[in-house]
């Protein structure tokens, strides 16, 4: 017999031999005690992981507080210099802007619609290509993990400047998260009255329509909203790479020093971000 | 038919009142493996038009895998299913809409309302369009709600389904089953979620549809109290770990047989 054999025969026979609930309890706390020092040195092992995780994270970031000190005071000269703010230039700015949020309705929007199909195949539980399914997955998290700000790089190299680029890096971005969203939403939902829809003689996509998509439309819309609403703030910056929008004028007051004109634009971005979410917080209510 | 009567061969279990005419759907040797685990073992059974079937026994005992199969939502390894004349792995997509099936969980659309809902069942029968954009013609719409009052929730057609109480979801299920114009209805448990008294309404409501003129189908039900399938079904079969072991008329099924099928260890109800 082997000696784990041996060891666990032991611990039977006292636990059968010891007659009393007190005496039991008495081996139990014992046992649990023994448990509790192994626990803790695991707990002290974790700790140190830990602690030289942001050590290294510290020397690799380069922080230095020492700078942020000295670059302060800077900060507050060029805040002084923008008031008063640029007005002459906001029907530039309010075009500029509104580009912005066009292109981050129209990238989302694809990117939507793109997802659903995406969503289906990306989805264990109702794939018509089970094959398919971690390619898709794959895919789908290549997408995630490329922002869509380099993705507009690439497509100002490929489409030229302008916002089109920035519309195409949106949606290739939203794309992956969306669809990977929707899928693990479906991957959870009850699959129940699908079988049922089905055993009805519908086709395999018409059951889905019929029977999935009113249980996921409600997440599908408010969900887009809350992109479009991300995307207007993500592609405040897409200009900078020339691919459009707010970002472009934002870029070039800065290599123009002109504090007064980019002050005046963070200005606008606030407002119309602020606006855009209490408006799409507000419909997002209405929809579930 | 004449030439059948006369020469028709006198019938061999002593039972009464019986319900006539050709098998409107046939299990043959069905079996069942999950790995080395035989959830189904050749069962065999008939059922006819007009006919209401109740399938009894014991948790584990195989039901729930039986009524997939029946339903075609489980492969079998091997044996049979057939509907009339046509098998039942063979049906097409769409001809899968003369088998209804009504779940335990009622499977509705929660979001959908009950009419909707009722018109999932008219999806076997019209383009793949019109489920795509649940639009149905004038005719499908009045079908759908003369399904509705058939099982008495036509006041409630346009109330959501997750709106509705357990019993009345049920009902909505059945009338989709009714709105499929099915062959058969195989309804697997469609009591055990609710309470004796709904349960017993939904069955009798089971039973006249089963029974009535002009639907005539067939019913074949699964249920866990004996004195449900005494008091609702024509015939019941009794399933023990995998095997038929009972199959009689409903009116001369002793306790003996109860017995049989849910073992000699557990006293079961045994009175209606």
């Amino acid at each position: 017999m082997s000696d784990a054999g041996a060891v666990l025969d032991a611990a039977v026979d006292t636990s059968t031999a010891v007659s009393d609930s007190a005496s039991r309890a008495r081996l139990a706390y014992a046992a649990g005690l023994r448990g509790g020092s192994r626990s803790r040195v695991k707990f002290v092992l974790i700790v140190l992981a830990v602690a030289a995780f942001y050590a290294t994270s510290w020397q690799l970031a380069q922080v230095d507080l020492a700078r942020l000190i000295t670059g302060l005071p800077k900060l507050g000269h060029w805040l002084a210099q923008a008031w008063p703010p640029k007005t002459d230039e906001l029907p530039l700015f309010l075009l500029r802007m509104a580009e912005t949020v066009a292109m981050a309705a129209i990238g989302t929007t694809a990117a939507t619609l793109l997802a659903i199909p995406m969503a289906v195949l990306a989805s264990r539980n109702i794939t018509p290509f089970p094959k398919l399914y971690l390619p898709a997955r794959w895919f789908l998290n290549a997408l995630r993990g490329i922002d869509s700000f380099v993705f507009a790089l690439l497509f100002v190299a490929a489409v030229g400047l302008g916002p089109f680029a920035g519309v195409i890096g949106i949606a290739l971005h939203t794309w992956g998260s969306a669809a990977k969203f929707f899928a693990d939403h479906i991957e959870n939902a009850q699959m129940g009255p699908l079988e049922a829809v089905r055993t009805t003689g519908a086709g395999r996509y018409t059951a889905i329509l019929y029977a999935l998509l009113p249980d996921v439309q409600p997440v599908l819309l408010s969900t887009t909203l809350f992109w479009w609403e991300f995307n207007v703030r993500a592609s405040t910056v897409l200009g900078v790479v020339g691919a459009g929008g707010i970002g472009l004028e934002l870029k070039n007051s800065m290599d123009l020093l002109d504090f007064s004109r980019l002050f005046t634009i963070i200005a606008l971005i606030l407002v119309v971000v602020t606006l855009l979410d209490q408006f799409s917080g507000w419909l997002r209510k209405r929809l579930t | 038919m004449n030439m059948r009567l006369v020469n028709a061969t006198p019938d061999t279990t002593p039972t009464t009142d019986e319900v006539q005419g050709p098998l409107m759907f046939e299990v043959r040797n069905a079996s069942k493996a999950f790995g080395s685990n035989r959830a189904i073992d050749s069962v065999s059974f008939g059922v006819r038009r007009g006919e209401f079937l109740a399938v009894l026994g014991p948790s584990g005992a195989g039901k729930t895998t039986l009524f997939r199969c029946l339903a075609g939502l489980t492969a079998m390894d091997s044996g049979s299913a057939t509907l009339a004349d046509a098998d039942v792995t063979s049906l097409q997509s769409r001809e899968r809409r003369r088998i209804a099936v009504v779940f335990q969980q009622f499977n509705l659309v929660s979001r959908l309302t009950a009419k909707q809902n009722v018109l999932a069942g008219r999806l076997g029968h019209v383009p793949a369009w019109r489920g795509w954009l649940r639009t149905f013609t004038e005719a499908d719409q009045l079908l759908a709600l003369e399904c509705l009052d058939r099982v008495g929730l036509l006041a409630q057609a346009d109330q959501r389904a997750d709106t509705l109480s357990g019993g009345q979801q049920q009902r909505v299920a059945i009338a989709r089953a009714l709105a499929q114009q099915p062959d058969v209805i195989i309804a697997d448990e469609p009591v055990a979620s609710l309470d004796p008294r709904i349960g017993g309404e939904i069955l009798e409501l089971l039973r006249s549809i089963c029974h009535s003129r002009e639907q005539g189908v067939a019913v074949i039900c699964s249920l866990h109290q004996p004195h449900f399938a005494r008091r609702f079904a024509d015939r019941v079969v009794g399933l023990a770990a995998g095997r038929i072991v009972i199959d009689v008329a409903a009116n001369i099924f002793t306790d003996a047989m109860l017995q049989s099928v849910y073992g000699h260890t557990n006293p079961i109800e045994s009175t209606p």
